[in-house]
């Protein structure tokens, strides 16, 4: 157990990925305001790399950029602004009472502020011989370089889940020149951010970029050879060939390090509008924790339950934290998506469309009493940052229709039509 | 004829469109027409000319020319279609005599032309079976003109409307219908400042130079003008001196006129006008010596529209304004043509060159031509004609550069009477025409640029119309056609002609054949011209002989006149309002003349500027009748009567009066689904030349209940499945105007039935049904365009979207023609910089613009590069840019 040489309280950060990375920017930006440092604060995380965007792993598997780009707090950093970093260990127990907690490795770090930013860790799948060698649940730099090493000497992979991450692995895959399938259970790609149409147009695109779809099936068991995948039978019963497998079905909360010390919480630790969990002295943020029902998987609401935290933790002010709906996108070179809200119009809500099958451009929005509650953007995905405002700001439009779905640009008055005389 | 054409160069010719008759300077380049500019040595229009006749290059593509003959559809030479009506023409007139076929001719003709055909059938055929649409506009003028005068002419020229003090214009919108001849009197009143009054039930174009316009109840003309000689008597404004020396029958015209509107009152009460105004009219036509009552479709379109004109001239006899600079009743023509029709004789009602059907000229007539059946009596005139077709008494009619149905009244009669006539010749140079589609035999003529011969004006102005252009395709003249079918007759020693100039100098000399002053027609100093003289003809005004061999600026100056006594006669006039009042839920349908077209738009159609001033049949209504029918600014209307019934779009103005509605005559078949105003027109004519009421037709009204309306851009030439359509023409195709009151369930489906060969779509769909947008690519290129929605108000101005027809679009933008208008990039983000939160360069610029001048401000401003970041870079490199521009501007 360490001491500490000043008399600043302590806080410990357990989690090292994307929203602590944004906590510790959040801590030090109010530290530099004040001119006053407030805590003495350790980091400690699983990964052995300082801080990265994650989000970028999909770009570092299409090539596009490398790991070295993407890692924004290297060990350096740490040390530059006065921070103890304590990597590749998981911490592993939490001893409220004397305030402490304790890694893998048995180190022990007090705490009078503990975080819990534990994260998530991909889902795993109901099907037979997930652990074979080959498979990779995507989500770590480890992951992506593991595929990346194994997809340069394969020359077939499956994906299982047509999601966000699913599709940019196929796309990434698909760049090493292999044959890539991906697996989706629902009819059709994206099924939580597109409609039936749209998820189409989607499908073709990237059959263009030679990805094959099996939609409407799963997995149900991997075939093995010397330990490693060679194949997978699919509920349908058809036969796939694959030396390479990435699973990307979703994510599960990290909460069991909370849960199992006495937090509280069903799949995921339950915090207040404040970041604060059942436990006084422990906040938690990001995919390891349930707010009002939800959790999350995307990046924009972590950034500001990451202001929220630093502003209680810093300044002792309760800025409450909301959920609100957001936009999602796809990194896929070439295919633009954007989704928000609903995704299919409900009896009673108005649709407007348009479609453009030769181009591949689709355009929904779905209208509710005059305003706008959902938006589909396919191909071209143009005043979509509009429309949300819009739809957040619960603006009627109905007056502006139909040229806003042509984009804000279009917005013009119509009705200048006069009948020469 | 071919030494006529030449292949570069300016060639002197004359306008083919209203009856000023403007002289044309044609350029042509390497057999193109490439410009037409006015002629400045013209005395019609010295130099100017109208929008219509600017346009005259933009009309001669060969888009719908008649190329070829056609007997039943199906393409053919001359000499089987020229035989073929020969033969049955033969066939019908051995069987049911010369009375059972016609001619049925146009003021589009020229003089050779209609002089061969009045030739061929009253001198050789042997009827006076031939008529004209000019029956349509001037026969009120002329039998008012032959009844005071003994002659049809008119007494003034163009000059001496610059020359009065006092212009009355009466049914005539000049504005739109004559514009060069109004412009000649804008320019005159800057310079002069004389009085103009307009009377009309409408505040026309031509109201804007007014000193004051008479909204007259509409047909009341003859009682203003019976008020006006009671006014005269009753103030001692007559020339008495002038009525003694020159006139006969004044005491009964002014008894009639008395008796019936005695006083101010009695005429402000009939006319429905308010009696100081008309009092001011009165005193100024009493009071000044240059009066010129300028008169025109108001006045001769009625069913009383001879006595009509005779109301206008007594008044002038009566007080000698006629044949002195800047006085005279002036009738202006329709139709380049009507007046040499005229002069030829070539109407039922009258023989030939100013002769009537009297012993002598019968005789003279038949010794000169040495005809072979000459025709002793009247024929049939228009509106008779085609009720003799309809009876099966007419068998057989040759219908020659007109379309009558469209622009006959009752004109669906016309329609049905055609399509069960034994034989219909139709000779034009368009294909497509409404009366065209009820042929048997089509023949293609000549049109302008490419027809040579004479036309005469309103100012009795003779020009040349001159062939520059090699004809199109097989089509020739129209003279040349008849001289052909009169030899397959048996005629061909009297048809002759080789050259049009033959014609000229034989119509030239039966002017002058025992004239004697008798007829003022007289052109008999041109019976020797030389080819060369003719066809470099100077435009020169009749009686030309040998005494005036340059012309006749002004007639009667003399006080002599062309009545067997050469005294001029007055006319008792008892004054009729139109047959036909307006009944409850019924409008007076009012017709006539907009800027840019011509006549049924055959030609004028075809030039998209022309089209763009009006580019839809409509119907003009009064604000309180619009509240009384229901009738919305932009709303279609719907005028029913004669079982035909014409859609057009509300134009709601107090331009108006109360209970009438204004319909433009122009819109046909080929340009609309309910277009022709004239079938709702009832063929009610004058008494005595058979001249139809076009200006007064009652006729059920409503609101048209739209379902919903559009526009539909296409390349291609449609019928649109709609109740209501009306076509636009457009450089690189067409824009229908669409609409209908039922609801179409799928227009998807109702644009692959339209254009089967179109498979590329793109569609903007609203599941409430508020409106549907699609448009139809081929090889990339915006090939269709469909905007339909519940509220015409909301859809966009076409303009931009008709430029893009026919072009290229690039995939990814082309969703957004659906927009119907272009990108307004001041509102648009730019490119997207910031993929996660759609933040474009365009907002990235401008903040940096207003103080954000790191890549962080830009993030806490804009959200941009703050979530996963990758576009950090390019945020960083545009401030750097922005800064620099920025630090070279403040330098």
């Amino acid at each position: 157990m360490s001491a500490h040489s000043t008399s600043l309280p302590s806080l410990v950060i357990v989690g090292n990925g994307m929203v602590a990375g944004r906590l510790l920017d959040e801590l030090l930006e109010r530290q530099n305001r004040d001119g006053a440092k407030h805590y003495e604060i350790t980091v400690i995380g699983a990964e052995p790399h300082g801080s990265y965007n994650r989000i970028m792993l999909s770009s570092v598997l299409a090539k596009d950029t490398s790991v070295k780009a993407i890692v924004q707090k290297d060990h350096d950093w740490y040390q530059s602004k006065g921070i103890r970093f304590i990597s590749g260990s998981p911490v592993t127990a939490i001893e409220r009472e004397a305030k402490w907690v304790e890694t893998a490795c048995g180190q022990r770090v007090s705490y009078d502020e503990l975080v819990l930013a534990t994260g998530s860790r991909a889902a795993r799948i109901p099907a037979e011989n997930l652990d074979l060698n080959n498979i990779f649940l995507f989500r770590t730099i480890a992951d992506t370089e593991g595929m990346m090493q194994v997809a340069a000497g394969a020359s077939s992979a499956v994906v299982v889940g047509g999601g966000l991450l699913g599709l940019e692995a196929a796309y990434g895959l698909a760049k090493f020149g292999i044959k890539v399938t991906l697996v989706h259970r629902s009819g059709w790609l994206l099924n939580r951010q597109l409609d039936k149409q749209a998820g189409a147009m989607l499908k073709t695109v990237m059959q263009d970029m030679g990805i094959e779809f099996c939609l409407g099936d799963e997995i149900a068991s991997f075939r093995e050879q010397n330990g490693s995948v060679c194949g997978a039978r699919l509920k349908s019963g058809r036969e796939l060939r694959a030396e390479l497998a990435v699973v990307a079905t979703g994510i599960t909360p990290n909460a069991e390090l909370g849960l199992e010390h006495g937090l509280n919480g069903q799949r995921a630790i339950d915090v207040d509008d404040f970041m604060q969990s059942s436990a006084a002295n422990i906040s938690a943020l990001g995919e390891c924790i349930e707010h009002r029902g939800a959790t999350f998987g995307l990046v924009d609401p972590l950034w500001r339950q990451a202001e929220t935290l630093a502003a209680r933790l810093v300044n002792r002010e309760l800025v409450p934290f909301e959920n609100q709906a957001i936009a999602t996108k796809l990194k896929v070179s070439g295919v633009q998506v954007f989704s928000a809200g609903q995704v299919q119009e409900q009896a009673g809500q108005r649709a407007v469309v348009i479609e453009d099958k030769q181009a591949r451009i689709y355009r929904k929005l779905i209208i509710d009493q005059g305003r706008i509650v959902g938006v589909v953007l396919f191909g071209d995905v143009r005043s979509g940052a509009h429309y949300f405002d819009l739809m957040q700001a619960g603006k009627n439009v109905s007056a502006d229709l139909p040229q806003l779905i042509f984009g804000q640009e279009f917005a013009e008055s119509p009705g200048d039509k006069e009948l020469a005389a | 004829m071919s030494s006529l054409i030449a292949k570069s160069g300016t060639h002197h010719t004359t306008c083919p469109y209203c009856g000023v008759g403007c002289g044309v300077s044609a350029e042509v380049k390497d057999n193109v027409l490439v410009g037409v500019k006015g002629r400045t040595d013209h005395p019609a229009n010295e130099g100017r000319l109208c929008v219509k006749g600017s346009a005259l290059h933009e009309t001669l593509d060969s888009d719908n020319r008649l190329l070829k003959p056609q007997i039943e559809g199906r393409e053919t030479g001359w000499d089987e279609a020229l035989d073929h009506i020969a033969e049955r023409w033969k066939a019908i007139v051995d069987k049911h005599g010369p009375d059972s076929v016609a001619f049925y001719l146009s003021g589009q003709l020229l003089t050779e032309d209609y002089y061969v055909a009045n030739k061929l059938l009253k001198g050789f055929v042997g009827t006076s079976n031939i008529d004209t649409n000019s029956r349509l506009c001037m026969a009120s003028a002329v039998v008012a003109h032959k009844r005071a005068f003994g002659s049809d002419a008119v007494p003034a020229s163009y000059e001496d409307l610059e020359q009065t003090d006092v212009l009355l214009m009466v049914g005539s919108n000049a504005a739109y219908a004559h514009p060069i001849v109004y412009q000649r009197i804008v320019k005159a009143k800057k310079e002069r400042n004389f009085k103009v009054i307009v009377l009309d039930p409408r505040r026309t174009a031509s109201c804007d130079i007014a000193d004051i316009h008479l909204p007259l109840a509409p047909g009341s003309d003859a009682f203003f003008f019976n008020g006006l000689l009671s006014y005269l008597a009753a103030n001692n404004k007559l020339d008495t001196d002038y009525i003694a020396k020159h006139c006969d029958g004044f005491e009964a015209a002014l008894e009639a006129a008395q008796t019936q509107v005695p006083d101010l009152k009695s005429a402000a009460e009939v006319c429905e006008l308010e009696q100081e105004q008309l009092a001011k009219v009165y005193e100024l036509f009493a009071d000044n010596e240059r009066v010129i009552t300028l008169f025109s479709q108001g006045i001769n379109q009625s069913s009383s529209g001879v006595d009509k004109g005779n109301a206008i001239i007594n008044c002038h006899l009566a007080t000698g304004k006629i044949g002195k600079p800047g006085a005279a009743p002036f009738s202006i023509t329709g139709q380049p043509n009507a007046m040499g029709g005229r002069e030829v004789g070539g109407l039922a009602n009258q023989f030939a060159a100013h002769m009537g059907f009297t012993p002598d000229a019968i005789e003279r007539v038949e010794k000169f031509w040495n005809a072979a059946n000459i025709s002793k009596k009247e024929g049939l005139k228009a509106v008779d004609m085609f009720q003799a077709v309809n009876d099966g008494k007419i068998k057989a009619i040759w219908i020659m550069a007109t379309n009558p149905v469209v622009s006959m009244p009752e004109a669906n009669k016309v329609k049905e009477a055609l399509e069960k006539c034994e034989l219909v010749v139709v000779s034009d140079c368009m294909a497509n025409t409404d009366t065209a589609a009820t042929a048997n035999v089509l023949l293609p003529a000549t049109s302008w640029s490419e027809k040579h011969g004479t036309v005469t004006n309103s100012e009795r102005c003779i020009s040349l119309q001159k062939g520059f252009m090699q004809p199109a395709g097989m089509a020739r003249h129209d003279w040349d056609i008849m001289c052909d079918f009169a030899r397959r007759l048996g005629f061909g020693d009297a048809f002759n002609y080789q050259h049009q100039v033959e014609i000229f100098r034989e119509h030239a000399e039966l002017s002058g054949l025992d004239n004697n002053d008798t007829r003022a027609f007289n052109i008999s100093a041109l019976a020797d011209i030389s080819l060369d003289d003719y066809e470099n003809f100077a435009p020169r005004r009749w009686p030309l002989t040998a005494n005036k061999p340059e012309g006749t600026l002004r007639l009667f100056e003399d006080g002599q006149f062309f009545t067997p006594n050469k005294r001029a006669q007055f006319i008792p006039i008892n004054a009729r309002l139109p047959k036909l009042k307006a009944q409850t839920g019924q409008l007076v349908m009012n017709t006539g003349r907009i800027r840019d077209q011509w006549h049924t738009m055959t030609r004028t159609g075809k030039a998209s500027r022309l089209l763009a001033h009006t580019e839809e049949p409509y119907v003009q209504v009064h604000p309180k009748d619009a509240e009384l029918f229901n009738i919305k600014e932009g709303g279609l209307v719907e005028l029913e009567n004669q079982n035909s019934r014409y859609l057009g779009r509300a134009l709601i103005s107090d331009d108006q009066r109360r209970g009438e509605a204004f319909v433009p005559m122009h819109w046909n078949k080929v340009y609309a689904s309910h277009g022709r105003a004239d079938a709702l027109v009832n063929a009610i004519t004058d008494p005595i030349c058979g001249q139809p009421e076009f200006k007064h037709s009652p006729v059920k009204t409503k609101a048209y209940p739209a379902a919903w309306q559009g526009y539909l851009l296409s390349s291609f030439e449609v019928t649109p499945k709609s109740d209501y359509w009306a076509k636009m023409t457009l450089d690189a195709g067409f824009n229908y105007a669409i609409a209908d009151s039922r609801g179409v369930a799928n227009w998807a489906e109702w644009l692959n039935e339209l254009y089967p060969q179109i498979e590329d779509w793109i569609s903007l769909e609203d599941s409430d049904g508020h409106f549907v947008r699609h448009a139809g690519f081929r090889g990339g290129v915006l090939s269709v365009a469909l905007l339909i929605d519940k509220n015409k108000q909301a859809l966009p101005n076409m303009q931009w979207l008709s430029s893009m027809l026919g072009k290229e679009i690039s995939l990814q933008d082309r969703f957004t023609v659906l927009a119907g208008s272009p990108a307004d990039d001041s509102q648009s983000p730019g490119a997207i910089i910031c993929s996660c939160y759609q933040v474009g360069e365009n907002q990235i610029r401008a903040a940096i613009a207003e103080g954000a001048d790191s890549v962080e401000k830009l993030g806490a401003l804009l959200k941009c590069g703050t979530n996963c970041g990758s576009c950090v870079p390019e945020l960083g490199a545009i401030v750097d840019d922005e800064l620099a521009a920025l630090a070279v501007e403040a330098s």
